[in-house]
């Protein structure tokens, strides 16, 4: 008897873990519980609990008032990976079938790779309604979040990448600000004559340093679409000039820049042991928060010999799959109310995309200039690394930057290798 | 007693819940592994059977045969450097008589701490504007950039990788040597120091033959350790600067779960297998032993 | 008393030197982990100002190193226990019990010790994708058992075919069944083994980073090695946190060490030296 009993234990051992797991595995994709609570998923890429990101902070509100004003109808539950996991994360859990409701993506090539196995729902029925679409600034706004000419994803803000300066140290070197490419240079020598590091920059976060190279290759007329189809050919000398400029203003960068993250880069800016800073206007919060004093210094440009500016949105798109749109509708109008508007503008820095409106005084000093500079822009673009077919050809068009930064390929190799992967992978 | 020993019921008792998992979660996905080598295979979409295509991009792909490179690289130098300053630190500790404890386990200490941890930290002390190149320039000493430098054919940022790797784990090697040599019996020493050999004589002719064995098993140990090693390199570089410090389980998990090409993860997954397999094969054949350990 | 040497001397200041090598970092990190982000930057070497253990306290409750810390243990003292059962069961099985293909199962599970995580990882993570088990503390214990078995068995079998056959037979005449023989006598006397490999799984699988990155993404689900990337943002690090999370991840196996630091030592000696 005994012996049976423990065979029994034993060999059930296995399977004891195994109905564990399932039963608790069965609750979390249970999405309407037994009191009526629509349970919705919000996917994000950055811990809404760790983070100092404002932005992050923002949608920490947003979320909270939503499950608070919406309590006994729907609920939405966070779910967040760090940006370099994410999109890794997001296809495991659509793989999985367990795709989140409510997920934030970058308009382009992200956006496509949901967009086409129908994976993204479309929004243009939502938006439509109550007049919702109307309360954005206007349709331009939705551009990049166009697909065959649906919307796929709501815009919740917009980020330009400008060039940040440093008032004090542009005036004791006696620059003024540059307009072209050769004055940019001009600019960089005198302060560098002047004893200050004319630029930091990081190209130890990869996208950072492609960032520039983008502003570059757009100013050089670097066609992507063309490059894309076949009818343009990354050898035609537009990429080599962009990344010769590249290697040029290297020398303007500090000595760290090889190994600096993005952090790191940005500090230097803010602690004023450099010039210029390149960079998305989300660094207007990290700037500030980090040496408030700063605020009053710091100016801001557009980059020199660029008519276009490169804007960056962050936007949510919606599961096809939900079983709760009108759930995920209600959090995403959250996202674009005022109050979420507001500070996006006053607190985060960032572009509102409604026609909210804003106190200006409340808003950090640089978020009007960057206003600015996004007004006389003729247009703008995305982020080069986002606006290829593919996100590894992204990931391969920021190394290869790099690579040319760190001289481990010259712009001739580079624009060669560029085309070798385009009709490998792309075409 | 035979009869119970025999009992075939016990038998199936005993070995069954090992006998299952290992089968579940072990045998049936590698063959499913090596079945997805051989697919278009990508998260979204099903698989679909490709033959050998796969494995013609393996050997087209740049940055896999730079991954093969570090990771070969990474073993040679493993095996090589843990063989050598395990048995150094071996020797060192097994001839001091105080503190040889506190030293031991000062050694032993980062191989039982997290590497995803480690790698974080090692990743400031090289990084230019925090680490270690801060403490240098106060001795006016201009620190390379230790984790981006690309020039030369095995780069800086592979050996500095490699020697945290080496101070990680060469705790155990030198573990696994003291256990031998302080398994050798005492008269053999006090023999040969009779007939009139050193120190470093004796250390020669008895204790090199006598931990032969042992050799062959921390080889195996580290060989397949540096195959498969990922925490480390994730957490510091990432594989960058432009792919020249990934290894193969970095692109591995690049490919499979940053891109999701499962089909082509998994060729690359099988190509790892096979090369532990031979690695291990090749150390237990050169180094002969009857059995080798852990 | 003899004197000491000059090379002893010698000796000794190289063991210093390494044993400066081997805290140093670990002194580092502690040191920064009571800074701010600022001071980070500007004196990543001084000495803390102020020092601050608000790091600490928002890591461990904002940053849910506490649930992390937890499900760590949760997952890792599981394992150890299912480990240590089916492990030694199944040494047993192959050290003792007589049957035909003893010895080619233990070939078997040895060749476990030769496969990288990273080779099951896709059709593990496809798998168990189709039956909830990712995104569950489940979905680690089982690969993390898996792995852990094959050193389990390998130093168990060593043990229990140490043992004097005398043990078994005395213990059969008095009547006591297979079961009884194993669970009374020989596990109790295979008790360091188990010890050791207990030990070494369990720091093993607490510090296993890869198949808790693929398989879980529920943030009250993440285990310390996880959670210490949270501190990386999208546009910013938190690097004076991300610091205190690493001592949080690292104190406990530093205790645990510091523990058994002898057993581990001694444990490892045993079972590798008869092999």
């Amino acid at each position: 008897m005994k012996k049976k009993i423990l065979a029994t234990l034993l060999s059930t051992i296995m399977a004891a873990s195994l109905f564990v797991g399932c039963g608790s595995s069965s609750s979390s994709s249970d999405s309407a519980s037994a009191d009526g609570v629509e349970e919705i998923t919000w996917m994000f890429w950055d811990d809404l609990n760790a983070t100092e990101d404002l932005i992050s902070l923002g949608y920490k509100d947003v979320i909270d008032r939503f499950n608070a004003d919406y309590e006994g109808q729907y609920h939405v539950n966070v779910v967040t990976t760090n940006l370099e996991e994410y999109y890794a994360k997001l296809n495991a859990l659509v793989a999985a079938g367990e795709t989140p409701d409510v997920f934030i993506v970058s308009p382009g090539p992200n956006l496509t790779d949901y967009v086409e196995p129908g994976v993204a729902a479309p929004l243009d029925d939502y938006l439509g309604q109550d007049g919702w679409k109307d309360t954005f600034t206007s349709d331009a706004v939705f551009t990049q979040q166009t697909y065959d000419g649906k919307i796929y994803a709501v815009p919740l803000n917009t980020a330009a990448a400008c060039c940040f300066y440093n008032t004090e140290m542009f005036e004791k070197a006696g620059v003024d600000i540059p307009t072209n490419y050769d004055d940019f240079i001009k600019a960089c020598d005198k302060l560098q004559s002047a004893g200050y590091t004319p630029i930091t920059i990081s190209a130890g976060t990869a996208w950072c340093l492609s960032m520039v190279a983008g502003y570059l290759c757009d100013c050089e007329g670097v066609d992507l679409p063309a490059l894309a189809d076949g009818s343009a050919s990354w050898e035609d000398g537009k990429l080599e000039s962009a990344a010769t400029k590249l290697v040029e203003l290297s020398k303007y960068f500090q000595p760290t820049a090889a190994g600096d993250t993005n952090d790191v880069a940005t500090a230097n800016f803010y602690n004023e042991e450099a010039a210029i800073l390149i960079q998305g206007s989300w660094a207007i919060a990290q700037i500030n928060g980090n040496n408030p004093d700063f605020e009053s210094k710091c100016g801001v440009f557009q980059f020199p010999g660029e008519d276009k500016i490169i804007a960056k949105s962050d936007s949510l798109a919606m599961s096809s799959s939900t079983k709760h749109p009108e759930a995920c509708v209600a959090l995403m109008k959250y996202f674009t109310d005022d109050t979420a508007q507001k500070y996006t503008a006053e607190v985060g820095g960032k572009i509102p995309v409604t026609k909210v409106e804003y106190d200006a005084s409340k808003a950090p000093a640089q978020l009007a200039y960057v206003m600015d500079v996004f007004g006389n822009a003729k247009g703008t673009f995305g982020f080069y690394n986002e606006s290829m077919p593919t996100t590894e050809t992204g990931s391969h068009f920021d190394d290869t930057m790099v690579a040319v930064f760190l001289g481990d390929m010259t712009p001739a190799d580079a624009a060669k290798d560029m085309e070798e992967y385009y009709a490998a992978n792309c075409r | 007693m035979d009869k119970l020993l025999r009992n075939k019921k016990a038998i199936f008792v005993f070995m069954a819940p090992a006998f299952i998992l290992f089968t579940f979660i072990l045998f049936i996905p590698i063959c499913q592994s090596v079945y997805y080598s051989f697919c278009d295979y990508n998260a979204l979409t099903p698989a679909k059977f490709i033959g050998l295509e796969n494995y013609k991009t393996l050997l087209s792909d740049k940055v896999l045969i730079i991954a093969l490179k570090n990771s070969i690289f990474f073993l040679i130098f493993s095996c090589v450097t843990q063989l050598i300053m395990g048995l150094f630190l071996a020797a060192l500790l097994t001839n001091i008589d105080k503190g040889r404890n506190l030293f031991k386990n000062i050694i032993y200490l980062p191989c039982v701490l997290s590497s995803a941890a480690l790698g974080l930290l090692w990743m400031f002390i090289f990084s230019p504007k925090l680490g270690i190149n801060q403490l240098l320039i106060k001795f006016g000493i201009e620190g390379p950039l230790w984790l981006m430098d690309t020039s030369g054919y095995i780069i800086l940022p592979m050996w500095v990788i490699a020697f945290v790797a080496l101070w990680q784990y060469v705790g155990q090697s030198m573990m696994l040597y003291m256990a031998q040599i302080s398994g050798i019996s005492k008269s053999l020493y006090e023999a040969s120091y009779i007939d009139g050999c050193n120190k470093a004589k004796s250390f020669r002719y008895i204790t090199l033959p006598l931990i032969r064995p042992m050799v062959a098993t921390a080889m195996s140990l580290n060989a397949i350790g540096s195959l498969k090693f990922f925490d480390l390199i994730f957490n510091m570089t990432e594989g960058g600067p432009n792919h020249k410090t990934e290894v193969l389980a970095t692109h591995l998990y690049q490919q499979g779960f940053k891109y999701f090409k499962y089909g082509y993860a998994s060729a690359i997954g099988v190509l790892l297998l096979i090369l532990c397999l031979l690695v291990t094969a090749f150390i237990n054949k050169v180094i002969k032993t009857e059995q080798y350990e852990m | 008393m003899k004197k000491t040497s000059p090379i002893t001397i010698i000796i000794y200041i190289f063991l210093v030197f390494m044993a400066v090598l081997y805290l140093a970092p670990l002194f580092w990190v502690f040191n920064v982990s009571f800074k701010t982000n600022a001071e980070i930057f500007t004196a990543p070497f001084a000495l803390p100002k102020a020092p601050t253990i608000d790091n600490f306290t928002f890591a461990w409750t904002a940053g849910k190193l506490g649930i992390a810390t937890l499900n760590s243990f949760l997952v890792c003292v599981i394992t150890l226990i299912l480990s240590m059962v089916i492990g030694s069961m199944a040494a047993f099985g192959i050290a003792r019990l007589r049957w035909k293909l003893a010895k080619l199962s233990l070939t078997y599970f040895l060749l476990g010790m030769m496969i990288p995580v990273h080779c099951v990882l896709i059709p593990l993570f496809t798998r168990f994708a189709k039956v909830s088990l990712t995104n569950s503390l489940v979905g680690l214990v089982l690969p993390y058992l898996t792995f852990a078995l094959p050193i389990t068995i390998f130093i168990m079998v060593g043990f229990f075919e140490s043992m004097p056959n005398e043990l078994i037979e005395s213990a059969c005449i008095d009547g006591a069944t297979i079961y009884q023989i194993f669970f009374k006598v020989c596990l109790p006397l295979g008790k360091t083994g188990l010890f050791v490999t207990g030990l070494m799984t369990f720091i093993a699988n607490w510090n296993e980073l890869l198949l808790a990155m693929v398989f879980i993404s529920d943030d009250l689900k993440k285990t310390l090695p996880v959670s210490l990337s949270k501190f990386v943002g999208p546009y910013n690090t938190n690097y004076s946190q991300m610091f205190a999370a690493i001592i949080i991840a690292i104190i406990p196996t530093i205790i645990v060490y510091c523990a058994f630091s002898n057993q581990i030592v001694d444990g490892l000696t045993a079972g590798a030296v008869k092999g």
